[in-house]
């Protein structure tokens, strides 16, 4: 449970039942993720037509950086127009399925990670970019590469929860991908410090091959200029920037390291409100034994009630 | 590392000890009511209308982030104590559990509301708490919330860090 998983699992449940041939019935639910993305399952038509659609808000941004190929390549077969309301939508014929159950349990992951794989749009294509931009940069030495290559792709943002988004930024050498994220609370903000420190030097100490964390409270310089990035001077605004390397950039490795680092913003703060609840119940208990060392500072009650042979009840006064 | 613990105890005590003296000589406490108002009865140490029964108020300083302040007066007596914040994270933490401590106050009995200003927390004890309270009950309390307290928030902080290093390692490893 340390790590979060990269599917809905709900979709997940609710698919995996329908596929496993029970009989159709009719579906109308709603599905909640990360960061308000909302799914809709329903049968609009008939029940073995199972309909899945997604709001997301960051959807037109997706779309300028290539969603729309990535969503294609992934669920071409099943695309339909989108339900009104909901921004892309998926139509799977149960009576349709694949025979192999294996194959039917891949399809069912292939929806359930819906979220990622619209999300990975601007990711593979800052992949490409790199690769694109490595090639470019082998003709040349670093002193007499042309501007374009030596300074890199454009950056991509994508505004996926209200106050906050996510920059990717391809270069030569490296993608840059640089979360912003927003501590309501001062607590919060404190232990997100604490967190987010342990990530930085976590590198330096125990995974040397991980990808650079760096942390910061204004704008990096890759955002200068970049409409939407403000700097408040108030510390209430973090900027968290993966410095992913070569190493992590094979198309081996993409479809992962794409997938995990997605989830780095809801695993950070699920992290830093698990540790706020334990901290809760600590103090809790803490607060129990003190008062039972209260307690020991009032005397014992004398017996007041003292019962006579025929076994009524009178009270000595005190 | 036990060096440096019995360094640290061997400050510690004395500085409990001179708290614990302290206030069994200040809880001496008797009925008193109200000079200014008729039929009222109120901690003087709180009220302070009438000067000839307040008290030379003590600071007992272990450095300059911790200290006690113990202000008697006729009927009531008030232990303020500033608890030690070396940085961010104990100063949140401190806050936390003073907050969590004072929410609870009605349960406490001697806890003050709210603690006086520059302090973390502060305690009123009245005449009517040590009528029927043991009194060195009253004071090992004292004695004893302030051993745990630092305790208990040096803990969580340690807690804190060793969580999230293995959050982060966690969460960075999937890359290795």
């Amino acid at each position: 449970m340390l790590l979060l998983d990269y599917q809905n699992v709900l979709i997940q449940s609710v698919l995996s039942e329908r596929f496993s041939g029970a009989a159709p019935v009719s579906i109308d639910q709603t599905v909640s993720d990360f960061d308000g993305v909302i799914f809709h399952i329903s049968t609009p038509e008939s029940k073995t037509k199972i309909m899945i659609s997604i709001q997301i808000r960051c959807f037109q941004d997706l779309l300028r950086h290539g969603a729309e190929e990535v969503l294609n390549r992934e669920y071409g077969p099943y695309v339909v127009p989108p339900e009104p309301g909901y921004d892309f939508s998926i139509v799977v014929d149960v009576e349709d399925l694949p025979a192999e159950k294996e194959a039917r349990d891949e399809l069912v992951n292939k929806i359930a990670l819906l979220k990622r794989n619209v999300m990975a749009a601007p990711f593979e294509q800052a992949y490409q970019e790199h690769y694109h931009l490595k090639a470019e940069a082998s003709k040349f030495t670093s002193e007499e590469a042309p501007q374009g290559v030596r300074e890199g792709g454009e950056v991509k943002a994508i505004h996926y929860r209200e106050e906050e988004a996510i920059y990717v930024k391809a270069s030569h050498d490296r993608v840059t991908v640089i979360f912003s994220t927003i501590f309501r609370e001062e607590t919060d903000r404190v232990f997100g410090k604490v967190f987010i420190q342990e990530f930085v030097d976590a590198r330096r100490r125990a995974i040397q091959n991980a990808p650079q964390v760096l942390f910061r409270n204004d704008p990096p310089l890759e955002l200068q200029g970049v409409p939407g990035v403000k700097n408040t001077g108030t510390g209430e605004i973090g900027y968290v920037t993966f410095v992913l390397f070569p190493r992590h950039l094979t198309p081996q490795r993409m479809p992962d390291v794409i997938s995990h680092i997605q989830t780095f913003r809801d695993y950070f703060h699920y992290h830093i409100k698990a540790s706020k609840a334990y901290i809760h119940s600590r103090m809790r208990r803490r607060t129990a034994d003190f008062l039972q060392v209260l307690r020991r500072a009032r005397p014992d009650q004398e017996e007041k009630e003292r019962k006579t042979a025929s076994g009524r009840t009178f009270k000595v006064g005190s | 590392m036990v060096s440096l613990d019995q360094r640290a105890s061997q400050s510690l005590r004395p500085y409990l000890q001179a708290v614990r003296s302290s206030l069994t000589a200040a809880l001496c406490l008797s009925n008193f009511a109200s000079q200014t108002a008729e039929r009222h009865n109120v901690p003087e140490v709180e009220a302070r209308t009438s000067p000839e029964v307040l008290l030379t108020p003590l600071t007992i300083a272990r450095n300059e982030n911790e200290r006690v302040l113990i202000e008697p007066s006729i009927n009531s007596i008030r232990i303020s104590i500033k608890i030690k914040q070396a940085d961010e994270i104990e100063h949140i933490l401190v806050h936390k559990f003073t907050r969590f401590l004072t929410q609870r106050a009605e349960s406490f009995f001697i806890l003050r509301r709210k603690p006086i200003k520059g302090y973390d927390i502060s305690f009123l004890i009245t005449n009517f708490h040590t009528e029927e309270m043991l009194k060195h009950k009253l004071v090992d309390f004292i004695i004893q919330f302030m051993e745990e307290v630092d305790k208990e928030i040096s803990e969580m902080k340690l807690f804190l860090n060793a969580r999230a290093r293995f959050v982060a390692e966690s969460f960075l490893i999937p890359f290795d």
